[in-house]
């Protein structure tokens, strides 16, 4: 291992919940989300000796977390809406429950998982991740400009299939 | 801030809410674990000669490899050496036959009493 097995444990129990929550709302698969998680950390492991901070941990599996979704998604061609029930399902901890309705949070993920690839990637790390657009925009490679306009077409496409699917998000003309 | 923004507005809010991390699966930090150690095998393990044995053990390489080459080189020439001689015998071989048929069609030219060329005529 490049780093101690220790270290290594704590850096899982600290980042996994951000790792993981970014390689499934990317590939909108559970199983594959795990996977890349998973590949994440162990890529992590190998490398974790040249990472000095702890911020630069985080930036790092995050970065790592995001490209290797991205490659996962278009590898499989996954079709989130072939795992949404399957998400909706499944039973996950709400820890961190910020007074949103349960099920009106999995259908955003599965309203999510139709949104195509840019504009998923760019919502993800925007609301999940709360990184601004120039932060996105450096790691994910691309220009402020696109990453700003992949966020309001994302935004606005969501709330026009919610206006459609979810009554709850009716409130007027979209 | 017009009507339309401020419902973006509102839904990105309530996005950020049902955006919230989730939890991986059970056992996901022990299945990485037992994933990291497996991959932890021994690495393959590095000799170091001390420097006078490198100097020998290069200088043999280097005597090898030279051997080598000059054995290459000398199968090559043989082989060429070879196939000349094969030619050349191949060629005595067919200036031979050519010589004999020339000499029976000469005396049978002379048997048929056609005298040919020994007199300049």
């Amino acid at each position: 291992m490049g780093i101690a097995e220790d270290e290594l444990r704590g850096l899982i129990a600290m980042h996994q919940r951000m790792v993981f929550s970014i390689a499934l709302r990317i590939t909108g698969d559970y199983a594959t989300a795990e996977e890349v998680a998973q590949d994440v950390f162990l890529e992590l492991c190998r490398s974790g000796d040249r990472l000095a901070s702890e911020d630069h941990v985080r930036h790092w599996l995050r970065r790592v977390a995001t490209h290797r979704a991205i490659d996962a998604l278009r590898r499989k061609a996954v079709r989130p809406e072939d795992a949404a029930e399957e998400w909706i399902e499944e039973e996950h901890s709400d820890g961190e429950a910020r007074g949103c309705d349960a099920g009106l949070q999995a259908r955003m993920e599965e309203l999510l998982r139709t949104l195509p690839e840019p504009m998923r990637v760019a919502i993800v790390l925007r609301y999940q991740e709360e990184m601004l657009p120039d932060e996105i925009a450096r790691l994910l490679g691309r220009s402020v400009a696109s990453v700003k306009s992949h966020l309001h077409q994302g935004l606005t496409l969501l709330r026009r299939k919610a206006a459609f699917t979810m009554k709850e998000y009716v409130r007027g003309p979209v | 801030m017009d009507q339309s923004e401020e419902q973006l507005s509102r839904f990105e809010e309530e996005l950020s809410g049902a955006m919230r991390r989730v939890d991986p699966p059970e056992g996901f930090a022990e299945r990485v674990m037992a994933r990291a150690r497996a991959n932890d095998k021994p690495r393959a393990r590095i000799v170091r000669f001390p420097h006078r044995t490198r100097v020998w053990v290069s200088g043999a390489i280097a005597a090898a490899l030279l051997a080598g080459v000059f054995v290459a080189e000398q199968m090559r020439l043989r082989q060429e050496r070879e196939r000349t001689e094969l030619a050349r015998q191949q060629f005595e071989a067919a200036m031979r036959i050519t010589g004999e048929t020339l000499e029976q069609a000469r005396q049978q030219l002379q048997q048929a009493g056609v005298r040919v060329g020994t007199d300049g005529n």
